[in-house]
């Protein structure tokens, strides 16, 4: 089955679902208008021979990083005048589609037809939510964890969705654009 | 044994006879420490695979009596070989005070001196000695297995010069660990 005819079989299905602009690398990727169409088409795709999934993530699409939180001493060049321009900057890109979303990415994996798909949705930063994936793929439990650790995304349906890689001082979501470090015991 | 007995007579005074040698217990147990120092095998990052090289043929750690054992309870000496993450901090305290005393800590690489190039991350301890005492600090990113041997060597004349008079503690030792409770 080519990426034409999954396109097709998939959007007779799912009207609403769209090939995006930038696939990921050579493979499908679709994006789906909202998050009640994630759990009928990850149903649908487990049902068409995708039944490995593969991995899921998110991708923060807010502007350039606020450095407070990273970096204690923008100009490292000691060598520079006081008050130089500080060489650690995080600009924007020209031309570069910033918006305060998060997007959701799973990508399938069918065994049988050694094909992949990836399926993206789009999330408000504010209140990321998304359906969980656990109750169909018993692989998205830890991971949707660690998005949620990461990132801040809840899965509504998750069973234990409690943090998997950060200790548990840490306040915050660290791969959040906006997040600022605030000072644990260890900081002095 | 062989390098014991070589060092022995520079140290010792034979009566005459046989039988019996004249030194004083520093001396003895010094040595006797200084010989025989044996790590605790544990490895945080890239630079425990610095240590595993030391520890094997071509360097052969054996050889200056560097022995990883594989408790706690039985090792003298900790390397901490790579980048301690806050998480990892409270486990590394555990393991340093199950360790008996006297008890000597070598921070090994850039991250475990001072945080190296993870210094401004949320997740990373900047420098081992925020919680733990430090012996000997070798620099390097990470450091050749030589490096790992000269801080041996460096750790083993810190060792000569210690006396049961002054008691078992080094200087860092007395400025003992930290306490997360308080």
């Amino acid at each position: 089955m080519t990426q034409d005819e999954l396109l097709a079989k998939m959007q007779k299905k799912f009207p609403k679902a769209a090939k995006t602009a930038v696939q990921v690398k050579d493979y499908l990727t679709v994006s789906l208008p909202s998050k009640d169409d994630l759990i009928p088409v990850a149903a649908w795709l487990k049902k068409e021979g995708f039944d490995y999934l593969d991995m899921l993530t998110a991708v923060d699409y807010l502007g350039p990083v606020d450095m407070k939180g990273y970096i204690r001493q923008a100009n490292f060049n000691v060598f520079l005048p006081e008050g130089a321009a500080p060489q650690a900057e995080s600009a924007a890109v020209a031309g570069y589609a910033y918006r305060p979303v998060l997007e959701l990415v799973w990508a399938f994996v069918s065994m049988k037809d050694k094909a992949r798909i990836f399926v993206k949705l789009e999330v408000p930063r504010d209140a990321a939510r998304a359906p969980s994936l656990s109750g169909l793929f018993k692989s998205a439990d830890w991971q949707e964890r660690e998005v949620f650790d990461l990132f801040g995304v809840v899965y509504d349906g998750h069973p234990n969705l409690t943090k998997i890689l950060t200790p548990d001082f840490l306040q915050g979501h660290p791969l959040r654009k906006d997040y600022v470090h605030i000072k644990d015991r260890y900081d002095e | 044994m062989g390098m014991i007995l070589e060092k022995l007579p520079g140290i010792t005074k034979g009566m005459p006879g046989g039988d019996l040698i004249l030194t004083t217990a520093d001396a003895l147990i010094d040595l006797g420490r200084k010989q025989s120092l044996w790590p605790m095998t544990f490895g945080l990052a890239c630079c425990a695979i610095e240590m595993m090289g030391s520890y094997a043929a071509r360097f052969d750690f054996d050889r200056m009596g560097v022995i990883p054992r594989a408790s706690p309870r039985q090792a003298d000496v900790m390397i901490v070989a790579g980048t301690v993450c806050k998480k990892m901090a409270e486990p590394i305290l555990e393991i340093y005070h199950q360790m008996p005393e006297p008890r000597f800590v070598i921070s090994m690489g850039s991250c475990a001196n001072c945080g190296g190039p993870y210094y401004d991350s949320y997740s990373v301890l900047k420098g081992v000695d925020r919680i733990i005492p430090v012996d000997v600090y070798i620099a390097g990113c990470p450091p050749r297995p030589e490096a790992l041997q000269y801080a041996f060597v460096k750790l083993q004349e810190k060792v000569a010069k210690m006396s049961l008079k002054r008691g078992l503690a080094t200087p860092q030792q007395e400025k003992g660990s930290r306490d997360l409770t308080a």
